[in-house]
C-alpha cells in the first residue's frame, strides 16, 4: 500500500474546486510555475521606485544582448539589474530551499509542527550569525561576509552536534533527535542572548538577521548560494521515495526496503545543507518552511513526490511575494509578511479540508 | 561589509549604544551623541577646488568630483547641519526622524530602522551620502553605497568638540566651509557664554539625566557624550560607573543622591509626578525638594547646530536661577503636572 493509496483512503468529505487539482498535480504544478513566472516578473518590476513595465523589459532585453537603445535613467538600469533581480532570485531560492526543507523535516520527524529550524539550525545560525557582528575585523571571502558565513557554519554545527549527541547514526528515535535538538536548541539560544547583551551598538544589526531580510541580496552571495540549495533539493527530490517511505514509520519502511538509518542519516543532512545555506543568505524567515509545506499537502494528498516539487514552486514564489509586500510596505522586515499572508491563508484551507488532513 | 573601524574604536563605547537600541524607537537620535571614536576629521582638499578628498570620521578618505548638488543626509544631525549650512536647497533625501527644521520633511526618506532603502538612494541619483557612523547607518549599507560608486562620507562626534569639527567636515565636503567657520564661530561664542553663566552659581548640584527609567534605568556612561554636556552645564554628573555600562542599578542612584534629576525620556511622556511616584525614588533629594526637570532632549542629544541650545536648556535646568535669555526656552512639557 502507497501512501498515495493511504491518502485516497482519507479522502476529505467536502469537495471544491481544488479538490480536483488533488488528482492533478502536474496541472497545480504548471499553475504553479506560471505564478512564479508572475511573481518574478512583478518582483523585478515593482519596488519603493517606480520604473514603468515598458522599461523593465527593455533594461532586462538590453543586458540580455536584445538591442533595445538604451532610453532610460542609469539609475533605474542599476535598481532593476544589481539591486532588485539578485533580491527576487535569492527570495526564490531561499523560499524554495525552506520549503523542501520544511517537507522533509515534518516528514522524518512525522511532526506537523516541524520546519527547517526544528532541530537547532535556527539558534545555531543566529549564533553564528551574531558572533560575526561582534568580530570587529572585515573578513570577506568569495564576497561573502563574515555573517554569512558563521551563520552557515553554525546552522550546520547545531545539527552535526544534535546528530551526534542523540546518536544519531545508532539506534536512536526521531523522537529522541527532536528532543536533543530542543535541547541543543535552547542552549544556543542562550549563547544568542548573551551576544545579544553584549553587542551594544550592534544590537540592530542581529536583530535584523533575526527578523530575516533580503535586502542585502547581491549578485555574488546568490551565485555561492545558488549552487547549494539547487543541489541539495535534486538530491532530496531524488530520495522521495525514501521520505514516503520513511512516513509510515520506521518499522514499514524497513519492510518496504528502505535502508531507514542510511536514507534518515542523508535526507537530514541535505535538508540541513539547503536550510544552512537559506539562512545565510537571508536571515532566519520564519513560517515559509513551515506552511507551504502544509498548505501543499493540504491540497495534493501527502505523496512526497508531489509535495517536494510543488512546495518548492510555491515557496519560492509565495516569498518573491512577500518581499515584494515588505518593500512596498517600507522595508518592513520580510518574517511579518510571510506570517500575515500566510497564516490566513493556512487557517482558511484548514477549514475547507478539516477532515482530509495527514502528514 | 564591516566597518572600517579599528578595535580600539569599538572597544569602550559599543555597549553604550546599546541602551539607545533598547530605547531606540524613543530615541534614535542619541545614538550619535554617545561614545568616542578617536579620528579627528583633517580636510585635505582645504581650498575647496573640486575634485577634493575628505577624510571622514571614520579615517575612509572620499573623493568628491565637484560640489555636491544632491545631497542624501542619513541622520537627523546631518540634515540639521546641511541646513544651518544654507544648503538646504541641495538636500534629497533623509531619514525616517528628520524632524528640523520642517522643511526636511519634504525630502524623501530613504533610511528606515531596518536600514537605508537603496532602490530610494539609486533612483535620487546623490553625489554625496552623508552617512553616520558607530552603526547609526548599518556599516553593510555604507558598503554597498560605496560599491554602487557613490562617495559616502561618515560623520560621527563622540565628544560635544567633535560636533564643530563634524560641521566643518560637511562645509568642506560641500563646498560651505565660510558658512561652517561662522556656524561653528557662533556656537563656540554661546558655549563660551553658557560656561560664563554657570560660572557664576557656586555649586555643582549631582545631576541625574535620566535618558530612560524602563525596563532599567538608563543614565550617561562616564566621560560619555552626555556626561560632558553635563558637566559643561554646571552639574555633577550621575554616571553608570562604567564606560561599558548603560544602566544604573536603582540602589547605586538611591546612594548617590541626585540633587536634580534632568527628564530626558519628557518627550517620551515621563513627566516629574511620575518620578515622585516610583517606589523608591520618594527619599531622594531632587525628589523632596521638587528638583525634577523636563527638558526637550532632541537638541542636547543631537550632534548638530542646536547643540548650544539644548546645553542652555540643561544649564537652566540645573541652575533655575540662570536666565540665559538669548536662548529660546523648552517648549512647554508635561503642561498637566
Amino acid at each position: 500500500m502507497t501512501t498515495t493509496d493511504l491518502a485516497r483512503q482519507h479522502a476529505p468529505v467536502r469537495r471544491g474546486s481544488l479538490e480536483a487539482l488533488r488528482r492533478r498535480p502536474v496541472v497545480l504544478g504548471l499553475a504553479g510555475l506560471l505564478v512564479l513566472a508572475v511573481a518574478i516578473v512583478a518582483g523585478v518590476g515593482l519596488g519603493t521606485v517606480h520604473i514603468s513595465p515598458s522599461e523593465t523589459i527593455a533594461i532586462l532585453a538590453h543586458r540580455l544582448g536584445w538591442g533595445a537603445e538604451e532610453t532610460w535613467a542609469q539609475s533605474s538600469e542599476t535598481i532593476v539589474v544589481t539591486l532588485r533581480l539578485p533580491r527576487v532570485l535569492t527570495a526564490l531560492i531561499v523560499g524554495l530551499g525552506l520549503s523542501v526543507a520544511g517537507v522533509t523535516f515534518q516528514g522524518l520527524l512525522r511532526n506537523p509542527l516541524a520546519d527547517p529550524y526544528i532541530l537547532g539550525t535556527a539558534s545555531g545560525a543566529a549564533l553564528g550569525a551574531a558572533i560575526g557582528v561582534l568580530i570587529p575585523i572585515q573578513i570577506a571571502w568569495l564576497g561573502l561576509g563574515l555573517v554569512n558565513i558563521l551563520a552557515f557554519v553554525g546552522a550546520l554545527a547545531a545539527i552535526a552536534l544534535v546528530y551526534r549527541v542523540a546518536g544519531g547514526g545508532g539506534r536512536s528515535t526521531m523522537t529522541s533527535i527532536l528532543l536533543t535538538g530542543y535541547a541543543v536548541g535552547s542552549m544556543l539560544a542562550a549563547g544568542l542572548s548573551l551576544a545579544m547583551y553584549l553587542s551594544g551598538s550592534q544590537l540592530r544589526q542581529i536583530f535584523n538577521y533575526l527578523l530575516g531580510s533580503l535586502a542585502g541580496s547581491d549578485w555574488q552571495s546568490l551565485l555561492i548560494g545558488l549552487p547549494i540549495v539547487i543541489t541539495g533539493t535534486v538530491l532530496i527530490l531524488a530520495r522521495a521515495r525514501s521520505l514516503n517511505g520513511l512516513l509510515l514509520g520506521d518499522d514499514t519502511a524497513l519492510h518496504l526496503g528502505v535502508d531507514v538509518r542510511r536514507e534518515r542519516a542523508i535526507l537530514l543532512g541535505l535538508a540541513s545543507l539547503v536550510t544552512a545555506a537559506a539562512v545565510s543568505l537571508a536571515g532566519l524567515i520564519g513560517f515559509v518552511g513551515l506552511v507551504v509545506p502544509h498548505v501543499i499537502r493540504l491540497i495534493v494528498g501527502p505523496n512526497a513526490r508531489v509535495v517536494l516539487p510543488l512546495s518548492a514552486i510555491f515557496g519560492g514564489a509565495f516569498l518573491i511575494i512577500a518581499d515584494l509586500g515588505a518593500r512596498m510596505a517600507g522595508e518592513l522586515p520580510v518574517g511579518i509578511i510571510t506570517a500575515v499572508i500566510g497564516a490566513p491563508i493556512f487557517v482558511m484551507l484548514l477549514r475547507r479540508y478539516r477532515t482530509g488532513y495527514q502528514l | 561589509m564591516y566597518p572600517q573601524t579599528s578595535a580600539r574604536a569599538l572597544g569602550t563605547d559599543r555597549r553604550r549604544g546599546f541602551l539607545i537600541a533598547l530605547t531606540a524607537a524613543a530615541s534614535l537620535a542619541v545614538a550619535l551623541a554617545i561614545g568616542p571614536a578617536p579620528w579627528t576629521p583633517t580636510v585635505l582638499g582645504a581650498d575647496e577646488a573640486y575634485p577634493i578628498t575628505v577624510v571622514d570620521d571614520e579615517g575612509t578618505e572620499v573623493a568628491i568630483e565637484a560640489e555636491p548638488q544632491r545631497i542624501i543626509s542619513l541622520s537627523p544631525a546631518n540634515t540639521e547641519i546641511v541646513f544651518a549650512l544654507d544648503a538646504g536647497d541641495r538636500l534629497v533625501g533623509r531619514t525616517d526622524w528628520d524632524d528640523y527644521p520642517p522643511e526636511a520633511a519634504e525630502l524623501t526618506p530613504v533610511a528606515t530602522f531596518t536600514g537605508v532603502i537603496m532602490e530610494q538612494v539609486v533612483a535620487l541619483e546623490p553625489d554625496l551620502v552623508l552617512a553616520a557612523g558607530n552603526f547609526f547607518t548599518p556599516p553593510d549599507d555604507i558598503a554597498r553605497m560605496r560599491e554602487l560608486g557613490y562617495p559616502v562620507v561618515v560623520v560621527y562626534a563622540p565628544d560635544v568638540p567633535a560636533v564643530m569639527d563634524d560641521i566643518e567636515l560637511i562645509g568642506s565636503a560641500i563646498g560651505a566651509s565660510d558658512e561652517a567657520t561662522a556656524v561653528t564661530a557662533q556656537m563656540n561664542a554661546d558655549f563660551d557664554a553658557i560656561a560664563e553663566a554657570v560660572a557664576t552659581s557656586e555649586d555643582t548640584p549631582r545631576t541625574f539625566y535620566e535618558i530612560g527609567a524602563e525596563p532599567e534605568i538608563y543614565a550617561p556612561a562616564p566621560d560619555s557624550f552626555l556626561a560632558d554636556m553635563v558637566v559643561l552645564a554646571g552639574g555633577e554628573p550621575v554616571t553608570t560607573g562604567d564606560a561599558a555600562a548603560w544602566s544604573i542599578p536603582l540602589e547605586e542612584l538611591i546612594v548617590a543622591d541626585p540633587e536634580v534629576i534632568v527628564l530626558g525620556d519628557a518627550n517620551y511622556g515621563v513627566c516629574p509626578d511620575a518620578v515622585a511616584a516610583r517606589p523608591g525614588w520618594e527619599g531622594m533629594t531632587a525628589v523632596t525638594e521638587n528638583a525634577v526637570v523636563p527638558v526637550d532632549d532632541v537638541p542636547v542629544t543631537r550632534p548638530g547646530p542646536r547643540l548650544t541650545r539644548g546645553l542652555a536648556s540643561l544649564a537652566r535646568a540645573i541652575h533655575p536661577e540662570l536666565e540665559l535669555a538669548e536662548f529660546p526656552a523648552d517648549p512647554p512639557m508635561c503642561e498637566a503636572a
